[in-house]
């Protein structure tokens, strides 16, 4: 694929807004001419070899998921096979193990889904009390948000194992699930999306108007928060959806995989067992289970783009 | 107390000596063990596991067996690692050989010479019942072994007039001929992301990659045997007269598009080589892989064994599990029932099984499973694994794809992995003689 890449790379390369940059010289001064990286050809070339790097393996597993397991292997990765073989390769995806892989869909939308959801409830409260409200030990417990900002999710998989086993709730859906509420990152943006999204005086104003802390928060700040909301839902929608070390090492019950440890344990050893129609099987379930990302993506685009710019113009 | 624990073991490692003599307590073993009931988890990405598991429960009324798929490869072992430390380990689990002695070593599994020892005697040969015991002590019973073929196809090298070597001098020279003949073609690959077969060869060339020397280990990842083979692929490699590839897809490319024509796999590559270029059948054929000099001698790529780990709740019921799916004929069939399995057992009795159940047609009738037996004779006896193979292996691979780029040689590959071995066995309190 990498060999693909740099070949196709040169193409992207359009040397045309370089020409147009020198017929102009007199829009900046010689001295400070900004290097050929930052010049317009140089950024669109470096956009062209991003925007290839993310397409590609799309393009590949789109391509792969169309073919046969003969032509998988008989033709180029990136053309199309001689037969158009999605559509039995998706009714076999779906019939093989007695529909295994929708449970794992679902299983993966629950943990996902619901997870990020009150993930982001509690994040979006946590952040707006951060902002607004006062309480001793404030900035200390902020500092505790902050560090487990810093500490990956990764690191922290065995030591939430060795508390779910203390807990018993290895090989459970809890085991998984719980340890996806918990979103450091989620507040801080919060506390940041609440200190530009949320007047003081509006709280003020509901305040002065007798309505509790609870009832302000839900029907003034959360409104107001929305964009941010989303955007932190979408981040930690995303997390759990590609979180793999987690459930790889709390789970072990087939029926309560996410659809990424599914895919993996059917990739892991097709091959090497002669088990070909495992390895398709785990092509096509990729470029399944990616489907609802790009959806949830598209369909909550507008906010996310708001979401990101927050702030930036006071 | 780890420490203390571990130090123990290691030191105990040094009657691995004695223990080849074949004397110890063995005969009260199987008697006295009491037959188990109850549940048993067990931990496997073998194929067939679930119906090795139906199959056990359908014929064993008072045990429950509940099958649990795992992903294979590294995640698999830091999986079943955790849930030993955690507590809420399966009663009975897959380990591959190589990844035995880490977990012996390590305090992780469960001592088994005074339940399954014995079976483990009796049932199977020297060469592969030395990578089940350490220290003394019997830590798995192994399922099947993977002796070294060599794989052709017939059409090509029939039609080129290229006749199928016997030795390695002959093997360069197939190489080179099948280059000539075809330029796309090649006859070998170096696996570019398994150091697997490469330490096969090392193997079958009489290397030791792992010993026992007193109450230390030993480590020669460079000797001579390896030097040989090590120069000998490399050179290969850096002559573009073997692919070098990834052992995934794309050596199974490979060989769907007439690129590899001949290559040196274990037993179990029949069976994935018929399901998946299964439009090739009838052109392949296998041989005895070549040797050095011209005598049979052969080692394993691949291969597991089942062991009970530390902590497991049911060992008695788990012991009668993994006898039956490893030593009894109605277990091993239950393994191959699905028919695409060319699993060869580690148990030289169950070969009628899994020879009646594996199809010989993709091969044109020829009797793959006397090849193998053949081969599993020749394993050379002696082999150990070493107790941290995950970074003895990824000192390999991190360097493999290099090598046909000739960056680096072979066998700096190997020197290399040396050191990041001993460094690594160091630093977890091992002896390492030096």
């Amino acid at each position: 694929m990498t060999k693909t890449m740099t070949r196709v790379a040169p193409a992207g390369f359009d040397p045309a807004p370089e020409r147009t940059d020198r017929t102009r010289p007199g829009r900046r001064g010689p001295g400070n001419r900004p290097s050929v990286l930052l010049s317009r050809a140089g950024v669109t070339a470096m956009l062209g070899l991003a925007a290839l790097y993310t397409l590609l393996p799309m393009l590949w597993l789109v391509l792969s998921s169309t073919k046969s397991r003969q032509d998988l292997f008989a033709t180029n990765g990136f053309a199309p096979g001689k037969d158009f073989a999605l559509g039995d390769n998706l009714s076999y995806l779906f019939e093989v193990d007695d529909g295994i892989f929708l449970r794992w869909l679902l299983n993966t939308v629950l943990y996902a889904g619901v997870g990020s959801l009150l993930a982001t409830v509690f994040s979006v409260a946590a952040g707006y009390t951060f902002d607004k409200l006062n309480f001793p030990g404030k900035e200390k417990l902020f500092s505790f948000v902050l560090l487990g900002v810093m500490v990956p999710g990764t690191a922290m998989a065995i030591p939430l194992y060795l508390i779910a086993a203390e807990a018993g709730l290895v090989n459970t859906f809890w085991g998984v699930f719980i340890p996806g509420l918990v979103f450091p990152f989620g507040v801080y943006l919060a506390r940041v999306f609440s200190a530009s999204y949320i007047p003081d005086e509006v709280l003020e104003a509901a305040r002065v108007d007798g309505a509790g802390e609870f009832r302000t928060f839900c029907r003034i700040a959360l409104p107001m928060i929305a964009p941010g909301f989303v955007t932190i839902f979408l981040f930690q929608f995303t997390q759990i959806w590609n979180s793999f070390f987690l459930p790889l090492v709390m789970l072990s019950d087939k029926d309560l995989f996410p659809v990424n440890l599914g895919l993996y344990v059917w990739y892991s050893s097709a091959l090497s067992q002669g088990h070909p129609q495992d390895y398709l099987l785990a092509i096509v379930g990729s470029l399944v289970s990616v489907v609802p990302l790009v959806v949830l993506f598209l369909m909550l685009q507008r906010f996310w783009k708001s979401g990101m710019t927050a702030g930036a113009v006071k | 107390m780890f420490r203390r624990r571990l130090t123990a073991l290691v030191c105990s490692v040094a009657a691995v000596g004695l223990l080849a003599t074949g004397c110890g307590d063995s005969d009260s073993g199987t008697s006295t063990a009491e037959k188990g009931t109850g549940k048993v988890t067990f931990w496997s990405f073998v194929k067939g596991s679930d119906e090795v598991a139906k199959a056990f429960n359908r014929t064993h009324p008072g045990i429950e067996v509940t099958f649990e798929a795992v992903p294979s490869g590294q995640e698999y072992y830091s999986k079943l690692t955790n849930a030993v430390k955690a507590g809420t380990a399966p009663d009975a689990a897959v380990v591959e050989y190589p990844q035995l002695p880490e977990f012996a070593t390590q305090g992780k599994l469960e001592p088994l010479s005074d339940s399954l020892g014995p079976l483990v005697k009796d049932h199977f040969p020297t060469s592969v019942r030395q990578l089940v015991e350490l220290g003394g002590q019997t830590w798995g019973v192994p399922r099947d072994a993977a002796p070294l073929m060599l794989y052709y196809r017939n059409d090509f090298f029939e039609s080129h007039g290229i006749s199928v070597p016997s030795t390695w001098d002959a093997y360069r020279n197939m190489t080179a001929q099948v280059k000539k003949a075809d330029p796309k073609a090649r006859g070998g690959v170096l696996y570019t992301d398994n150091p697997g077969l490469l330490t096969a060869l090392a193997w079958q060339a009489g290397s030791q990659w792992f010993g026992t020397e007193k109450d230390s280990w030993k480590v020669s990842l460079d000797d001579a045997p390896s030097r040989k083979v090590a120069d000998y692929w490399g050179d290969l490699a850096r002559k573009d007269l073997v692919t070098s590839v990834s052992s995934l897809d794309p050596f199974w490319t490979s060989v769907q598009q007439n690129r590899t024509v001949a290559y040196v796999c274990a037993s179990w590559c029949a069976g994935a080589q018929q399901a998946t270029v299964a439009d090739q059948k009838g052109k392949w054929s296998v041989a005895p892989v070549p040797t050095w000099d011209g005598k049979p001698a052969s080692a394993m790529y691949g291969g597991s064994s089942f062991v009970i780990p530390k902590g497991a709740k049911n060992s008695a019921a788990a012991q009668e599990f993994i006898k039956w799916i490893t030593t009894d004929p109605a277990g091993m069939k239950a393994w191959v029932s699905s028919g695409t399995s060319s699993m060869f057992p580690a148990d030289p009795k169950l070969l009628p099984v899994t020879k009646a159940a594996f199809p010989t047609d993709y091969f044109g009738g020829q009797d793959v499973y006397a090849l193998g037996s053949k081969s599993y004779a020749a394993v050379r006896p002696g082999w150990t694994w070493g107790p941290v193979m995950g970074t003895t292996n990824t000192a390999i691979v991190d360097q493999l794809p290099k090598v046909a780029q000739g960056k680096v040689k072979l066998f700096d590959v190997l020197t290399g992995s040396q050191q990041a071995t001993v460094k690594d066995m160091k630093r977890r309190g091992m002896n390492v003689a030096p």
